[in-house]
């Protein structure tokens, strides 16, 4: 499966996160999501910068940052590569660990507002189904 | 792949008269990249674009774009870049048409398929005269006239001010389309901050005549955050920071803007106010204000 740039990147401009950060996060995401697995392709740079309207060098930076993360790799004359190393497709740890900046942050705010650990998990489960 | 610069400033100095405009600037503009300019105004922008495309000679200095002095441009160079000028209104008595034709008699390269492709996405008539044009159409008519010989480098002088949003979007997307395709080189001031988060790897920063900044835009906001520390009696003198740019003491706690920390400065500091502390990222507005006070 190759991913489509337009619907697979969301890059806010306002955030003040830089946009090669934001492209990494969300190749990521993708991988431990599964929706990108191993020895999937990557859209090219130029691709991904036409599609989503964004400096190809920062694009080419994102990749070659997740590259020598071990992240994907490069295939000559074909692009960039899923490692299949890198599919970690179920493994629990990784999910977790995208979610983890936020719930550092939601930690901080209820501590600020002095809730309770059991208070915050209420607030949870009860929005968990919607 | 290591390139020449397209452009190199060393120590330019330029004044009009006993006002001096740039004292002593320098920045070096790598090939590919898309590099905005940012200053206020009379911060010498249009002096420095000027200087660069030949219309200004520079006091001192020296000054190198596509390897050659811009005062001495060979005609090769000139065919070799765009540049669009702040306001322009060339020719009045012309229709669109005969401008575009005008000026492409000029180039021995010229793409009639994106002059065309332009004209019918900004709904430029090209029978009209260009002395009847409002601001934004003849912003787009320059424009047009810069990108259509293909020049591997493009000057831009507030290219997008008088431009609607959409007609911006599409500007910007014609241009990364130029960068991504060609390796074209841009230089652009702009006060639409916004526009070069999306487009731009590399930013200038102008304040009296000088460069406060020049360098990559993610480095730029790496280099600067913003951190609130929300306890009652901290004051900015206890913390004994360096490099900062704001304080602002609020009921509550501080608020600072901090440029350049060093190693494990803001980690120290987690650790001193753990839950109290809170460190932002700032967009390059916010960063340009700080920067710029």
């Amino acid at each position: 499966m190759v991913l489509d740039p337009k619907s697979s990147f969301h890059i806010s401009t306002s955030s003040g996160v830089p946009i090669y950060r934001q492209i990494m996060d969300q190749v990521k995401i993708h991988i431990v999501s599964g929706r990108l697995k191993g020895e999937d392709f990557l859209p090219s740079v130029r691709q991904v910068a036409k599609e989503i309207e964004v400096n190809p060098m920062t694009v080419s930076k994102a990749y070659s940052l997740l590259e020598s993360a071990g992240v994907i790799e490069t295939v000559r004359g074909q692009g960039m590569r899923v490692k299949f190393s890198a599919e970690p497709g179920a493994d629990l740890k990784d999910r977790q660990e995208e979610v983890l900046p936020f719930v550092k942050e939601m930690i901080k705010k209820a501590k600020q507002l002095s809730l309770t650990k059991e208070e915050i998990l209420d607030a949870i489960r009860s929005r968990w189904e919607d | 792949m290591m390139n020449s610069p397209m452009i190199e400033c060393l120590n330019v100095k330029k004044g009009f008269g006993k006002r001096n405009i740039l004292n002593g600037l320098s920045l070096s503009v790598p090939k590919g990249s898309v590099l905005g300019l940012l200053g206020k105004n009379g911060a010498g922008k249009t002096t420095l674009i000027k200087l660069l495309v030949g219309l200004l000679k520079a006091d001192s200095g020296s000054i190198s774009v596509l390897g050659e002095s811009p005062w001495r441009f060979s005609e090769g160079a000139k065919e070799r870049f765009g540049y669009v000028p702040q306001r322009e209104k060339l020719y009045p008595w012309l229709t669109v048409r005969q401008l575009i034709e005008y000026a492409g008699s000029f180039y021995r390269h010229w793409n009639e398929t994106l002059v065309e492709q332009l004209i019918r996405q900004w709904r430029l008539n090209e029978q009209e005269r260009i002395g009847v044009l409002s601001e934004g159409e003849a912003q787009k008519v320059a424009i047009i006239l810069a990108l259509a010989h293909e020049p591997e480098l493009l000057i831009l002088d507030e290219p997008v001010a008088s431009l609607d949003p959409l007609a911006r979007r599409e500007f910007l997307k014609t241009i990364l389309h130029s960068v991504a395709d060609r390796q074209c080189t841009v230089f652009f001031s702009t006060h639409i901050t916004s526009d070069l988060e999306r487009a731009a790897d590399h930013v200038v920063l102008i304040n009296e005549g000088a460069v406060s900044f020049c360098g990559e835009l993610d480095e730029l906001k790496e280099q600067v955050k913003r951190v609130r520390i929300m306890a009652g009696d901290v004051t900015v003198e206890q913390l004994q920071m360096k490099g900062v740019l704001a304080c602002e003491h609020t009921d509550g706690g501080v608020v600072l803007t901090l440029k350049d920390q060093q190693g494990d400065a803001l980690q120290k500091l987690e650790q001193q106010f753990g839950q109290a502390m809170h460190v932002e990222n700032l967009n390059l507005e916010e960063i340009f204000l700080e920067l710029s006070r």
